[in-house]
């Protein structure tokens, strides 16, 4: 299997401290596929995400990116390599615009070097012109194009979002990385979201997210990893997933008012 | 003469000050994270302030110790008036804005502090009167040391003692502490928080004032430009001890002042600026926490 | 006039004033002469060496209060390759740059992975080892408290530089040179990374930045630019003391960059006149200099934290 394995973890773990966040994870994502995480609160996904893109570093374990070990590597490397993500909370740069965000994502294709910046050589201003215009045609994939000028940051929550996918997608990359990129989004804007993940995995990029929209999870991804206190519960496509005890234990452990949501969700 | 006991004796007496002064930094860090640079200026105001009552001539010729400690406390006094005003209207208003407001706000109150002084005093180096202390030494183990020294000594352990037991053993000096771990929690838990940062800002000042005519008195001199070089050496004291810790500062203090002594027998005194602030840099870089200093969270 | 028609003319206006103002001041020595000339000399050598500072703190958010370093490590290279071995003027120029940059960079490495209070205590530390250093003959070769005396003139095409006039006209070149590196440096990669680097360095990283280098790189770049200007200043002086690059001077230029406006071209230039030019102005008030800045420098980040002219809005 791990022939066409596009990231791979074997066997991962992490502490803080005394903490144990996550321990002895492993599952693979396959080229091509959209891949999700889901779990409770608290369940260590975000921790998994960053210990992929190199924000922490695993205290246990491998993870491997087209055949190639990157475990501990920082996230400039990781990225490097073609893996790129969003943020939970939405990390766009304060004060620039939309355009000027996307452009970011630029970074890692653009050659100029810092002194033919400074002197603005023919052939960095001719590179400028080449990412302003590939930013502009992302803009126009994601129907971004109206808001180019605007300071993104002051736009609503879900066209940020798309901000935020804007700028991983300019960048070309062959793994995705989607941290709850349905929060904050009602119905409408989820199915959308559905439509906007499809399409980019149709373009050639594998997909990983972490959602708690169950709308988005059973309707979009190909499997489903499930971890709980930092442990994998299961994994397998999303009607196997829905209907395995331990998972929905897992969920039903919570609170209360929680379970009908997620009893309710799991079946979405 | 025992040359190393010598060099105790007067480490042990710089740092004492140095440590009244560190207090002052380090106190204000604690509940701020911020790097009052205008605290040396402070702290050496008190030095001038001192001096004035010192030559007033109350209390007529023989005013002696009453004179010596009546300047102790009206410069204390004033200095910690001074650094009240400072925090209200320097960096209260910065609170909310960014780091670097509050820095060029404190850099800016520096300037001032300083330069007011010389205005006041004019730009000469002001000497002591030479009879203000009695010139009593005792000798023992092939050292000496003076009136000054033991005053210095003592009046620096006693008021370490005292913060020390005020910080810990008071109801008010935990509401200091539980500020400088997390200010909403404390502020949830009902503390004023405002009044804790006044007084802390009353507080340090007030020490660094005693530490400031420690070093007029010590040295007999004092000029307008004195706090900035006194006070980066006493903030360095703080950050070997430990930025934000009070009895890191008071060690941190004592170590720099034995530093000092004993380096001062070996190496010119501007080489021995220049090994101080190595020093520093190589803390910083190897544990920025200093030596009693919490683990500072990374950035995630 | 329309709206539009206003913004856009006024948009034009902005963009313009620049140049004329610079151009205004080739003719500083034709129409103003005497004192201005040299005072308007060192306005155009300090503002570079402002606008370098701005590329550190500004623009890539690291909190430098030791740069009056490179420009005294400019400064100084120029000073003994002149006056000891007597080198050109001119040929000792791109070495002083490409030490100070060196120097800047190597200073930078260690220290680039401290968090913001403790980076610039330890620029401070850099700082004040520098002058100690200078201001101790080390090699032989720093001359001491009193410096170095007998900095020559550059020779352009055979010609001395020799009179105020000339040597400010190569100032008032260099300074437009270095606006319009930095203009180039708003619409390049490395100008942007910085930005990223000091609105959000953890997303920046993500996006393949490689925070170090381009840190220590923008520590660089400033430097190598200080040193520029430090060439200039020893030139102007014709001499070189520890005590144009104390501490205190560090402070000023990062006052400057704030209070001015950071990132903001007309705000550095704008702190610059006013800390540099207004007390020459006043010279009859050079005591009281310091205790109006603090004055200032409170009031300003209490009032306009933003400083006073802040780098304009959607600005790329």
């Amino acid at each position: 299997m791990s022939g066409t394995a596009l990231l791979e973890l074997e066997d991962v773990g992490i502490s803080f401290g005394g903490l144990r966040a996550v321990d002895g994870l492993s599952f693979h994502v396959d080229e091509g596929q959209i891949v999700g995480l889901i779990g409770p609160n608290g369940a260590g996904k975000t921790t998994v995400f960053n210990m992929v893109t190199g924000v922490y570093r695993p205290t246990d374990g491998r993870i491997r990116f087209q055949g190639r070990d990157i475990t501990g590597r920082s996230p400039h490397v990781v990225a490097r390599q073609g893996v790129m993500r969003t943020f939970q909370t939405i990390r766009l740069f304060a004060g620039m615009s939309v355009l000027e965000n996307v452009l970011a994502g630029q970074h890692l294709r653009t050659r100029q070097l810092w002194w033919q910046g400074l002197l603005a050589t023919p052939g960095q201003r001719r590179e400028e012109a080449e990412l302003l215009a590939r930013t502009h045609a992302t803009l126009e994939r994601l129907g971004l194009s109206d808001v180019a000028g605007e300071i993104a940051t002051s736009l609503p929550y879900g066209v940020q979002r798309r901000v935020e996918l804007a700028r991983t997608l300019v960048a070309d990359p062959s793994l995705l990385i989607l941290d709850e990129p349905a929060a904050g989004l009602n119905d409408r804007e989820s199915a959308a979201l559905n439509d906007t993940i499809r399409e980019i995995r149709d373009s050639g990029v594998t997909v990983l997210l972490v959602e708690h929209d169950m709308n988005v999870v059973m309707n979009v991804t190909d499997s489903i990893v499930v971890i709980n206190f930092g442990r994998k519960i299961a994994e397998g496509t999303p009607s196997v997933i829905q209907n395995d005890p331990a998972v929905i234990e897992a969920y039903l452990g919570q609170d209360d008012d929680e379970d009908d949501e997620a009893a309710g969700g799991l079946e979405a | 003469m025992d040359v190393v006991l010598q060099q105790f004796i007067n480490g042990v007496t710089v740092g004492g000050f140095y440590a009244l002064i560190a207090l002052g930094y380090t106190m204000v860090y604690g509940v701020l994270k911020l790097i009052n640079f205008a605290h040396g200026d402070l702290s050496i105001l008190a030095a001038f302030i001192g001096l004035t009552v010192l030559t007033s001539g109350i209390g007529g010729a023989d005013a002696g110790a009453l004179l010596v400690a009546l300047a102790f406390v009206v410069a204390a006094a004033l200095v910690g008036v001074a650094g009240f005003a400072l925090e209200l209207t320097a960096y209260r208003p910065l609170r909310k804005a960014h780091r670097l407001s509050a820095v060029v706000s404190a850099l800016g109150a520096s300037m001032l502090i300083e330069n007011g002084i010389m205005l006041i005093w004019g730009p000469q180096v002001k000497v002591f009167p030479a009879n203000l202390l009695p010139h009593i030494s005792w000798s023992f183990g092939g050292a000496s040391i003076s009136f000054v020294q033991v005053l210095i000594i003592a009046g620096s352990l006693l008021l370490m003692a005292g913060l020390y037991f005020y910080v810990h053993h008071t109801r008010f000096g935990t509401a200091i502490r539980a500020a400088a771990i997390d200010q909403d929690a404390a502020r949830l838990m009902g503390i004023n928080v405002n009044r804790v940062i006044a007084s802390v800002f009353v507080l340090g000042p007030a020490l660094g004032a005693v530490g400031g005519l420690f070093i007029g008195l010590y040295y007999r001199e004092a000029y307008f430009n004195m706090g900035w070089i006194y006070g980066l050496n006493a903030f360095i004291a703080a950050i070997i001890g430990g930025i934000g810790n009070i009895p890191g500062a008071m060690i941190g203090g004592l170590l720099l002042g034995l530093f000092n002594a004993f380096a001062a027998g070996y190496v010119s005194s501007s080489w021995q600026e220049a090994i101080t602030f190595a020093l520093l840099i190589a803390i910083l870089l190897v544990r920025p926490t200093g030596i009693l200093g919490e683990r500072v969270a990374d950035k995630i | 006039m329309a709206a539009g028609e206003r913004r856009a003319s006024l948009a034009l206006a902005r963009r313009a004033a620049g140049p004329v103002l610079w151009l205004a001041g080739l003719f500083v020595p034709v129409l103003l002469g005497g004192s201005w000339v040299s005072i308007m000399a060192i306005f155009a050598i300090y503002a570079v060496v402002a606008l370098s500072q701005d590329i550190v703190l500004g623009r890539a958010g690291m909190y430098d209060m030791g740069h009056a370093v490179p420009f005294g490590v400019g400064a100084y290279v120029t000073a003994i390759l002149n006056t000891t071995f007597h080198w050109p003027i001119l040929a000792t120029w791109p070495v002083a740059i490409v030490v100070a940059a060196v120097i800047g960079a190597a200073l930078a490495a260690p220290i680039v992975k401290l968090r913001g209070d403790y980076l610039l205590v330890a620029t401070i530390g850099f700082n004040i080892i520098f002058v100690l250093a200078m201001g101790n003959d080390v090699l032989g070769l720093t001359g001491g408290p009193d410096g170095i005396f007998g900095v020559g003139v550059p020779h352009v095409l055979g010609r001395a530089l020799s009179s105020q006039g000339a040597l400010f006209y190569l100032d008032w070149l260099v300074l437009a040179l270095v606006l319009l590196m930095m203009r180039n440096l708003e619409r390049s990669r490395v100008g942007r990374v910085f930005r990223y680097l000091k609105e959000d360095e953890l997303a920046a990283t993500t996006l393949g930045v490689d925070a170090r280098y381009y840190k220590i790189l923008a520590f660089a770049i400033g430097a190598g630019l200080a040193g520029a200007a430090g060439t200039l200043f020893a030139v102007q002086l014709a001499s070189v003391s520890p005590g144009s690059f104390v501490f205190t001077e560090s402070v000023t230029l990062f006052a400057i960059v704030l209070v001015g406006g950071q990132a903001s071209i007309p705000g550095v230039l704008l702190g610059t006149a006013l800390m540099f030019v207004v007390p020459q102005v006043f010279r009859g008030l050079a005591q009281y200099r310091y205790f109006v800045f603090g004055i200032a420098m409170v009031l300003v980040m209490v009032l306009r934290p933003q400083g006073i002219w802040p780098r304009g809005r959607g600005r790329p």
